[in-house]
Parts: C-alpha cells; sequence; structure tokens
C-alpha cells in the first residue's frame, strides 16, 4: 500500500530524513519509535504533504501512485489520514462544520453524494458515543479551548469519521491520561481492518500495550536503525535509546 | 515564495464582478461647486424654502472647514469643483410607478449585481427603494407598509410629502457643520431614504436599500432618516455595489437614526463599492457619517456592517446612548485587500443611566491594504451604571498590510464598567495544513478560517444578507492568502 | 487651545547665565531646537489628555525671577534618609546638581561614572522637554556598566522647593555592556511647599545578552510638577524589566519609549499609579518592535479616588518585517470617585503578518462579590476596600523587578492607599 524508498528530506539547510526506507501493506500496524529529534513527526508530515519540509531525494508511493505530486487535500482524499501531534485551534469554525466539510470533499471525490445534515448528525454522534465524547463538541470551535485530551480524541473521532485507508498517528498518546489513553486505542483498534493501514509514531511503547503493532521500527537520525515484532518495543522500553544509538553506530 | 502563498495570491487576484457601466444618458451638472450650484440642485428637487436655507448654511459652513487629516489613510487631494453634484437618470420627471415602468437596462443590471429586484423583494418580503445614481426610481410593497403606518420613501418624496417630519429630524442626530463630509452632504445631497416608523409599529418587513454609483464623475450624497417612534421596531438593510472605472469618486453619506422611548433601530450594512485595482487606481472614497441618537429611555440601535469595498473607508457608524437604560451595539467586519484602506469603528457615548454598549470589530487587512479600527467610548459625568464591552480582532494575510488598533476610552463616572480587548492574528500555515489534511482545498480553507473569525458578526445580519456577506468576503479575499 | 508659551527671552537669559562647564554648545543647541518647536498643546495628539499650563506657569515664574538655583546641601536629610536604608551604589542628583561626593564614592569595578562636563557630547535632536532638560541642564550623569554588581546602582533624583517656584532637570545615561546583569533604582522624591517642575531624562542602552531590571518610583510633594522621558534601546538576545510607581506629584507625565531593533529581545514592564485629589497622572509607553522575534509585555494598574484624572495610553508599533513578534499590553483600573477620570488608549500598529499582538484594558470597581464575601467574614466596608484595593495593587508591587526595594515599595505603596481609602469616597461608591 505504502512504499517510501531511501527517502530524505530537509527544512532550510537541516537534513531531517537521511535515505528512510519503509514498507506497509494493508491490514497491517505499524509502530515508529525513536528518541526525540530523529524525524518520526517529520516522516509523518512528509507523508501528509506538509510544506515545511522538502523532500530532496527517494519516493514515496501510495497504491502505486507518486505520492509527492499530490496536495495535502489529495492525499487526504485518495485516504491518507494524519492524526497531528498538536492539533490545531480554529477560533469560530464550527467543529461539526469542518467535519462535514472534510467528509463530504473526500465523498465527492470518490463519487459518492454529499450526506445530509441528518445522516451526518447521526454518524457523529454514533462514533462519538464510542469515544466516551459528549456530543457537545460538535458545536465548538475547532479544538478551541480543548484540553489535551479532548483535542486527541477529537483527532480520532475525525479518524473515525473520514475513514482513512492509511492511518498515521502522531503521537497521539503523548500527554494522555489513562482513560483518554484507553479511548483512543479503543477508536484505533476499532478502525483495524484487512483494507487499512496505521502507522503510529510514539515516543513511548505504552499505547502498544492497547493497540498491538505487527512491526515497530526505530527511527534514529532520519533513518530505520532497527526493526521487529512488538518484542521489540519491549526491549526499547527496557534499555532505552542509547541501546538503539550505540548498535546503530556499531 | 512558497507554493501556499502563490495559492494565496491567486485567490486574491480575483477580478471585481460588479464592474460594468450602466449606457444610461445622466441628467448631470457640471462639475464644480458655490451657491448657485446648491440652489440648483434645490430647485431640480422642487424643495420648500426651509431646505434651501438649510443647505445654503452648510454649505457656508463647510467652506470654512477643513478636510480632516487624522485618520490613517493617505489621497490625493480631491478637488470638489471638478465633482458633479447632481446626475439623476434622465426619466426624473416621469418615474415609474411600478416595476413595470422601470427601464429594462436598469433592472438587467441589477440582475447582473445579483440583484433581482422583483424576485427578491417578493421572495425574501422586502421592500426595496432602489437608488441608482442620486435618485429612486423604484419603491415596492409601499402599499403594505402604508397599510402599518410606516413611511418608506425616498428622501426627496419625504421633503414633498412630509416636509414637517423631515424639518423637525434633520439635522438633529448629525449637525450640519458636524464634520467636513456631513457639511458637504447637507450643502448638496441629492437623495436617500427616509423611513418613519409611529408609535408602537413593529415594520412588518425588512426595509431595504441598494445603493449604486454609475455616471462618470459624479459625488454621491445620499441622506438617510430614520425615526422610530416610541415603542417602534425596524430593521433597515443597505447594500451597495458599484461598477468599475479608473476615476476616484467621493461618496460621502450621511445617515441618522432617532430611536424613542423603548424604539429599536436595526441598521444593517453590507458595503461593496469598487475598491480600485490590484494598483490602488480607481475606487470609491468612502467617507460617511452614520450616527444614532438613542433618544428615548430603553431604546436601541444596532449597527451592523460588513464593509468589503472602497479604495478608502471612513466611517464611524455611532450611537449617542441619551436615554436611561439604552442600548447601542455595533458589530463590524472590515475587509481590506489589495491597495485599500480603511478606517473605521464607532463610538459609543454614554449619557443616560445604566446604558449599556457592545463593539464587536473583526478587522482583515489583505494585499497591501492598511486596516484601522478607531473607537471611542466615552462615559459622561451623569452616565450612573454604563457598561461597554469591546473586542477587536485583526487578521492578518500577507506581509505587506497593516492593522491598526485606535481605541480610546474617556471614562467620567466611577459606576462604569469598561472591557476593551484586542488580537492580532495571522491565518496560520498550520491552521491551512490541518484543513488540507481533512481534504479540505486551499481556499475553501482560508474562506472557513475567515468565515469562523468573523461569525461573531455575521451573526447579527439578517439571514440573506448573512449569506451574501459571506460570499462577498470570500470574493473580496481571493488570492489574498500567503 | 494653545496654553501661555514658554517665555523664551527669559529662557535664554538664564540658559546663558549657566555656569560654562562645556555644556553651553549643547545648552545652546538645544534652546534653538527647542524655540523652533515650542511645547506640545492639546491639540498633540500624544499630549490629547494632558495640559502643560502648570509647566508653564511654574517654569515663566521661575524664568522671571532669574532662574535662581536651588541649593542641594540642605536636602542632606532626606537623601541620608533614602541611601542609607536601601543597600545599593547610590548616585545622586538633588535640586538639579549631581552631587560629586557620591559619584566620587563609587569604587566597584563593574560601574564607570562620569559626568557630562567630562566629556561634553553634541547634542542631538530630541523632543520638546528633553530639549528643555538639555538647555536647563547643569550637568548630566553618565554610567557604563561593565560587569556584574553586588547590589543595586541607585539614582536618587531629589529636589526641595521652599522659597517660590522652582525649577530642576536631570539628565542620566546608562549603557549596559554585552552580558552584563544590572539592577538600578530610580527615585524621586521631592519636599516643600512651593511649587515645582521638575524635568528628567534617563536613557539606556542595554547591550547584547545584557539583562537589566529596573524599578522606578515616583514619590513627590502633592503640588509638584514632573515630566520625564526614558528611553531605553535593546541589543541583540537582551532583557529588560522594568516597573513604575507612580504616588505623588499634581501633574506627572511619564513617556517610556522602548526600542526593540535587534532580534531575540525581551521586554516585561509593568506600571501602577496611585491617584488622588488634584493629582493627574498622564503615563504614555511606546515599544517599538524593528526586527522579530521580540517579546513585549507591559502591564499598568491605576487606582483612582478625588477628583483626579489618570491617563494610559500604550502604543506598539510592528514594523515591516518585524515577524516574530509577540506584543501584550493590559490596563486595569479602579475608579473610586464620582470625581476621577480616566483616559485609556491602548494602540496597536502592526506592519508585519507572522505577529501575536494583543491589549486588554478595564475600568471597573471592586468586585462587589468579593466585598460582601469580607464583611460576611467580619470585615468593616472601609477594610474590606482596602484589602481589595491592596489586592489590585499587590500584583504588580510584588513582581518589582528589583527584591532590594520590594519591601521600600510595599510600605509606600500601602501608606498612600491607605492615605486614598481614608479619603470620603467609601460613601460615594458604596452607597
Amino acid at each position: 500500500m505504502l512504499e517510501i524508498k531511501d527517502l530524505k528530506s530537509r527544512i532550510g539547510d537541516t537534513e531531517i530524513l537521511r535515505g528512510l526506507s519503509l514498507s506497509v501493506n494493508a491490514g497491517e500496524v505499524h509502530a515508529i519509535m525513536g528518541p526525540n529529534g530523529s524525524g518520526k513527526s517529520t516522516l509523518a508530515q512528509v507523508i501528509a504533504g506538509h510544506e515545511s519540509h522538502e523532500v530532496t531525494g527517494g519516493t514515496v508511493t501510495f497504491d502505486g501512485q507518486n505520492l509527492l505530486e499530490l496536495e495535502p487535500e489529495e492525499r487526504a482524499r485518495e485516504g491518507i489520514f494524519l492524526g497531528f501531534q498538536y492539533p490545531v485551534e480554529i477560533p469560530g469554525v464550527n467543529n461539526a462544520y469542518l467535519l462535514k466539510a472534510a467528509v463530504n470533499a473526500k465523498r465527492k471525490h470518490n463519487g459518492l453524494g454529499e450526506v445530509d445534515a441528518f445522516e451526518f448528525l447521526k454518524l457523529a454522534r454514533e462514533k462519538m458515543a464510542t469515544l466516551d465524547m459528549d456530543p457537545k463538541f460538535l458545536n465548538r470551535g475547532v479544538n478551541e479551548g480543548f484540553s489535551g485530551g479532548e483535542k486527541k480524541r477529537n483527532e480520532i473521532l475525525q479518524m473515525a469519521m473520514l475513514e482513512p485507508r492509511l492511518a498515521i498517528l502522531d503521537e497521539t498518546d503523548s500527554g494522555l491520561d489513562i482513560d483518554a489513553l484507553k479511548a483512543v486505542a479503543k477508536g484505533v483498534n476499532a478502525l483495524r481492518s484487512p483494507e487499512r493501514a496505521i502507522i503510529l509514531v510514539t515516543h513511548y511503547q505504552r499505547l502498544l500495550d492497547y493497540v498491538q503493532p505487527d512491526y515497530v521500527h526505530v527511527l534514529s537520525q532520519g533513518e530505520i536503525v532497527r526493526s521487529g515484532d512488538k518484542s521489540l518495543a519491549l526491549e526499547l522500553e527496557e534499555k532505552g535509546y542509547d541501546w538503539v544509538r550505540e548498535a546503530a553506530s556499531a | 515564495m512558497s507554493t501556499e502563498s502563490e495559492n494565496l495570491e491567486s485567490l486574491v487576484n480575483r477580478r471585481y464582478e460588479h464592474g460594468f457601466v450602466t449606457d444610461i444618458e445622466a441628467d448631470s451638472l457640471p462639475p464644480g461647486l458655490n451657491e448657485d450650484v446648491v440652489r440648483a440642485i434645490s430647485a431640480r428637487k422642487n424643495e420648500p424654502p426651509f431646505m434651501l436655507e438649510w443647505r445654503l448654511q452648510a454649505y457656508r459652513q463647510w467652506l470654512e472647514m477643513k478636510e480632516p487629516t487624522w485618520a490613517h489613510v493617505h489621497y490625493p487631494k480631491i478637488d470638489y469643483n471638478e465633482i458633479s453634484y447632481f446626475s439623476a437618470p434622465k426619466s426624473d420627471e416621469d418615474r415609474p410607478k411600478s416595476l413595470d415602468e422601470v427601464d429594462p437596462k436598469l433592472l438587467e443590471t441589477y440582475d447582473k449585481l445579483g440583484i433581482p429586484l422583483h424576485e427578491r423583494a417578493r421572495l425574501a418580503g422586502v421592500a426595496v427603494d432602489a437608488v441608482f445614481d442620486s435618485v429612486s426610481v423604484a419603491t415596492t410593497f409601499k402599499e403594505k407598509l402604508s397599510e402599518a403606518g410606516v413611511i418608506f420613501c425616498s428622501f426627496s418624496e419625504a421633503v414633498q410629502d412630509h416636509p414637517d417630519l423631515v424639518q423637525k429630524y434633520l439635522g438633529t442626530v448629525v449637525p450640519r457643520r458636524d464634520n467636513f463630509f456631513a457639511a458637504l452632504n447637507a450643502a448638496v445631497f441629492s437623495d436617500g431614504s427616509f423611513v418613519y416608523i409611529p408609535k408602537g409599529v413593529r415594520c412588518p418587513m425588512e426595509l431595504s436599500t441598494y445603493f449604486r454609483i454609475n455616471a462618470a464623475n459624479t459625488g454621491q450624497f445620499e441622506r438617510t432618516l430614520i425615526i422610530a417612534e416610541e415603542g417602534s421596531h425596524v430593521s433597515y438593510l443597505e447594500g451597495c455595489t458599484a461598477p468599475m472605472r479608473d476615476e476616484n469618486q467621493l461618496h460621502a453619506a450621511v445617515v441618522e437614526l432617532v430611536a424613542m422611548k423603548d424604539a429599536e433601530i436595526k441598521y444593517s450594512t453590507v458595503q461593496n463599492w469598487y475598491p480600485g485595482d490590484e494598483n490602488g487606481v480607481g475606487g470609491i472614497y468612502n467617507f460617511v457619517t452614520k450616527r444614532g441618537d438613542c433618544r428615548g429611555a430603553n431604546s436601541k440601535i444596532s449597527w451592523t456592517q460588513v464593509e468589503t469595498g472602497s479604495a478608502i473607508t471612513w466611517k464611524y457608524p455611532s450611537c449617542l446612548l441619551r436615554g436611561d437604560n439604552s442600548v447601542g451595539e455595533f458589530y463590524s467586519v472590515a475587509v481590506a485587500n489589495n491597495m485599500q484602506q480603511a478606517d473605521t469603528g464607532t463610538k459609543m457615548i454614554h449619557i443616560g443611566r445604566n446604558t449599556s454598549s457592545t463593539i464587536v470589530s473583526k478587522g482583515i487587512s489583505a494585499g497591501r491594504a492598511e486596516n484601522a479600527y478607531r473607537g471611542l467610548v466615552k462615559v459622561m459625568p451623569q452616565a450612573h451604571g454604563a457598561r461597554n464591552h469591546t473586542q477587536c480582532d485583526s487578521l492578518l494575510i500577507g506581509k505587506e498590510c497593516g492593522a491598526h488598533t485606535f481605541p480610546y476610552m474617556e471614562i467620567k463616572n466611577p459606576s462604569a464598567r469598561i472591557e476593551h480587548e484586542a488580537t492580532t492574528s495571522k491565518i496560520s500555515a498550520d491552521q491551512l495544513f490541518y484543513c488540507r489534511q481533512r481534504g479540505i482545498a486551499e481556499e475553501d480553507a482560508v474562506n472557513m478560517i475567515v468565515n469562523g473569525f468573523c461569525k461573531e458578526v455575521f451573526k447579527e445580519l439578517p439571514m440573506e444578507f448573512a449569506v451574501e456577506a459571506q460570499a462577498l468576503l470570500s470574493v473580496s479575499l481571493e488570492g489574498a492568502v500567503g | 487651545m494653545k496654553h501661555a508659551a514658554l517665555s523664551i527671552d527669559d529662557l535664554r537669559d538664564v540658559v546663558r547665565r549657566l555656569p560654562d562647564n562645556g555644556l553651553t554648545p549643547s545648552r545652546e543647541a538645544a534652546l534653538a531646537h527647542f524655540h523652533e518647536h515650542g511645547l506640545p498643546t492639546l491639540r498633540d495628539e500624544d499630549w490629547k489628555y494632558t495640559d502643560l499650563s502648570p509647566v508653564v506657569n511654574i517654569s515663566n515664574r521661575w524664568l522671571t525671577a532669574g532662574g535662581p538655583q536651588l541649593p542641594h546641601k540642605s536636602l542632606r536629610d532626606t537623601v541620608d534618609a533614602i541611601t542609607r536604608s536601601i543597600d545599593a551604589h547610590w548616585l545622586v542628583i538633588a535640586n538639579g546638581t549631581v552631587d560629586d561626593q557620591f559619584v566620587n564614592a563609587i569604587t566597584h569595578r563593574g560601574i564607570e561614572v562620569s559626568r557630562f562636563s567630562d566629556a561634553p557630547a553634541p547634542f542631538e535632536m530630541q523632543r520638546p522637554l528633553a530639549d528643555l532638560n538639555a538647555a536647563l541642564l547643569h550637568d548630566g550623569l553618565r554610567l557604563r556598566i561593565t560587569g556584574s554588581t553586588d547590589k543595586p546602582v541607585g539614582i536618587l533624583v531629589v529636589d526641595r522647593a521652599k522659597s517660590d517656584a522652582g525649577v530642576a532637570q536631570s539628565c542620566v545615561d546608562i549603557q549596559v555592556e554585552p552580558g552584563v546583569s544590572a539592577e538600578f533604582i530610580e527615585y524621586h522624591v521631592s519636599d516643600g511647599d512651593a511649587e515645582h517642575y521638575a524635568n528628567s531624562v534617563l536613557s539606556m542602552v542595554v547591550g547584547e545578552r545584557a539583562s537589566v531590571r529596573h524599578v522606578r518610583i515616583q514619590n513627590r510633594a502633592i503640588r509638584h510638577v514632573q515630566t520625564s522621558r526614558t528611553s531605553v534601546a535593546l541589543g541583540k538576545d537582551a532583557r529588560l524589566h522594568m516597573a513604575s510607581y507612580d504616588l505623588g506629584g499634581a501633574l506627572i507625565r511619564n513617556d517610556l519609549d522602548i526600542d526593540l531593533g535587534k532580534p531575540g529581545a525581551d521586554v516585561v514592564f509593568d506600571g501602577l499609579y496611585l491617584a488622588g485629589d488634584g493629582q493627574h497622572i498622564d503615563n504614555h509607553t511606546r515599544v517599538d518592535h524593528r526586527v522579530g522575534p521580540a517579546t513585549s509585555t507591559q502591564e499598568y494598574r491605576g487606582i483612582l479616588n478625588g477628583n483626579c484624572r489618570c491617563v494610559w495610553n500604550g502604543k506598539a508599533i510592528v514594523h515591516r518585517g518585524a515577524d516574530g513578534t509577540d506584543a501584550n499590553q493590559a490596563n486595569h483600573n479602579l475608579l473610586l470617585s464620582e470625581k476621577a477620570e480616566i483616559d485609556a488608549k491602548p494602540e496597536l500598529e502592526i506592519y508585519a503578518d507572522d505577529v501575536k499582538c494583543s491589549h486588554g484594558t478595564t475600568v471597573g470597581q471592586l468586585d462587589e462579590t468579593a466585598l460582601f464575601y469580607l464583611r460576611s467574614r467580619g470585615l468593616d466596608k472601609r477594610h474590606a476596600t482596602q484589602v481589595l484595593t491592596h489586592a489590585f495593587a499587590a500584583d504588580i508591587v510584588l513582581r518589582s523587578p528589583v527584591t532590594a526595594m520590594t519591601e521600600t515599595i510595599t510600605a509606600i505603596v500601602e501608606k498612600r492607599l491607605a492615605q486614598l481609602i481614608e479619603a470620603d469616597f467609601v460613601s460615594d461608591v458604596l452607597s
């Protein structure tokens, strides 16, 4: 589904990704771990098309299509969802409005008709109930005045509504208390299916207790230095990132 | 330049949609201003002596006044002798009695502007007093209004048919010599609207006027007077749009509102005069004096404006809160793009006891525009229990524009509670990316964010106006984001 | 609207009679510039709410009398009281004269002190009141802080007006060298029954990465008039934390200009003004953000009681290209009397887009719920009022940047507040 080969990127003069390769198939859950500054969030943003990153080499294809040629909104409509580490506040813009606009943009792209307000609200309320979210959230400004946990749940709600084929969750677990973490994990697990792939970008292995990954990759200095199954995450937890760094430089 | 800013620019560079000139022969006075011109205007309108006298006094006072320079705007000196002070469609003598009699070309113009007069009027239940150039050419729903005792007519008609009312209220809110532009207007005003709501009457429909400027070199000097008697209620909508042309055109209107005891006036404006091109060539100078007088206890005057047009806007719709418990409101969205300059805001003068005022101002600057909020909240010594809340936000789009706030608070009573908040921000790249990552096109994302920013003001507009305002906003800002 | 002008012939005579200590050329140049521009009037936007007539009247009377120089030695008791109770490296300007004894007493390695007359500098064009200052200046103080100091540097400006009208100038130039951390106390105090006009100028350059904490107290006699201009320019990554306390004076006008011309600067400045009967206190602040990133945060609070008027005009200008600017202004006022007036004007002029700017202004009274709460706990009205008024002022007092001064400031603020509350306003407001 997602094929990344020798991907290199930079911000300004700083090189971040230095030849990263990764292959993700439908139905798989990949966890990407690594210390701060290793390029985890950069990878997520490059896949989603954030313009502050300049791709200087390599390829990224999504179902054979060159992803790097697409605008961010086109990637989104193709089914790529990025759960933001720091979801943005957009004052005055109704949460429901954004969500409905997003759902309809995607439906239109897929040649489907727009959902009407009634259908949309019904669906949104259902999804919110499974995430233990207060329906009142729909009428608030996008992330406006939300707590950290509320923002992350809101990301999961958007993901649930948009039903992406590839979901990338950038440190969605950071700053969450245990209840919020469980709610988020529940949302992610509900989305697991043979047609869908999920990439979890995380610093800690805590989330992986609740969402079992098929593969774990360790990123260091813009490259994947180690891949394995979920036991790698446990090993990391125990030995710390220095161990990977040493292993990588050795 | 990033792709993002290129996209924004293309958005901004969308053309003004309402730029075309209707080819109608105008019956104009030659350019220039002197007492004879003032007399000629009054004579053509067949005005009673008191009006001529009033105009002449205003003219003489104007001669002694200086054009104000304190606003944060710059423009070449205006030669008042190069302006023609009167123009009317040729059919002035024989004005149409119904829409069928209206020049089809005129109706076509309104259609192009998206103002299908008959349709809109019928569908929306709105009476439209359409001012083409300076003279009213069509008025609808007059019968229904007159049943309720409401007078809604052109100012000229009011001078003929209700001279006592005109004489009683004219200039009592905005005196002749209030300021340079108001004095000029008083001397030469061509026409405008007149509304009188009798005691206890709730106006059965929203009243609406569309103004247009046509005919080259013709200054526009409308004058509107609205009187709401005790316990009455009226909502008045004013919308403008103008054809594209190169000369700068002066528009110096005056609006006076009088609200008696328990009366309420809601005055909404969507202003879309021609703003000039990307290089600041052409465009309207919009120097307007609007003031409401809450004369009676418990009266309320509410101004809502969406200002997207004009090369220069100089406008401070104000409230004199004289009646005890009277309420003044000002909700404003002002957009300045390209080379536009706006200096707009309000004055809330608290005079009576327990008066309150609310100010919500949303300024959007893009391109190389300058956008200033200027406001005064004044609490007089006797104004016990005055309340004001002011929220004044600026949104910046692009690196070459300016956004300024100049609020004045003059508080002379210790029981006043005054709160003023202001913020300035820009549309962040993060907000745009977030929306785009959810599949929303950049242009739509910008509109969404800007509309969110303006939400508090839009919700004050009557429904059909709110829709128009949102559309206007997106047109005005096309290409602006960067 | 124009107030009477300063009598320029008398001014010229007085300037020419000043002892020639090398400052004559700059005095003459300043006089010429002042003559050209005159004093501002109510027609000037920046002086809309403050009438300089008292300055003109006092000055003219003083000039007519030949500009008598008041003796500075007689102030010894006041000087001693302050310099001995607050531990600092003190410098003293008394009745407009730099006290050599204090200049000579500074021995700390990190502090270089000199007089303007030691190395006269050419006159630079300034604003009218600063011109007047330069024209009438006997001598000024020049300070260079080259290394960190063990205790604050104190500048005491003290005047005593015994005879008829008196006029005194003070001027201080401060240079804080790169990387140096310094603390300043600027203390303006006066006594005497006669009318007096003090005009002060202080300019400071804060070097790259330097850090300055500056506290300014104005506690003049109730009939005295003061105008002052403080200009601070910050270097790259420099920090300034400043607080200004205005307690006394009949007519006080402070102009504070902060210039952020280099990236990375961080400025916090607070102000507190307490005004009672007969006082007019006007604070004008201006921050020029010329480049980014840089941060400025200001908060002024005022408590007004009796027949008085305060003005707060905060201006933040974000110049073209100053991206990454974060500018915040806040102004809160407690109006406690029917006769008090506050004119507040928070202005933002912004020419860059990547900025965060905000201002908030409030005018109001004590929170009635809080007042009731305290009374329900047994405090009488007056006491409850006092507690809440103190609480309103306390934030600004406790944030005072120079810890050596916090105690003194607390004491004089409390004393002044007690006087204000003693006034008969309480019944007005609470009835």
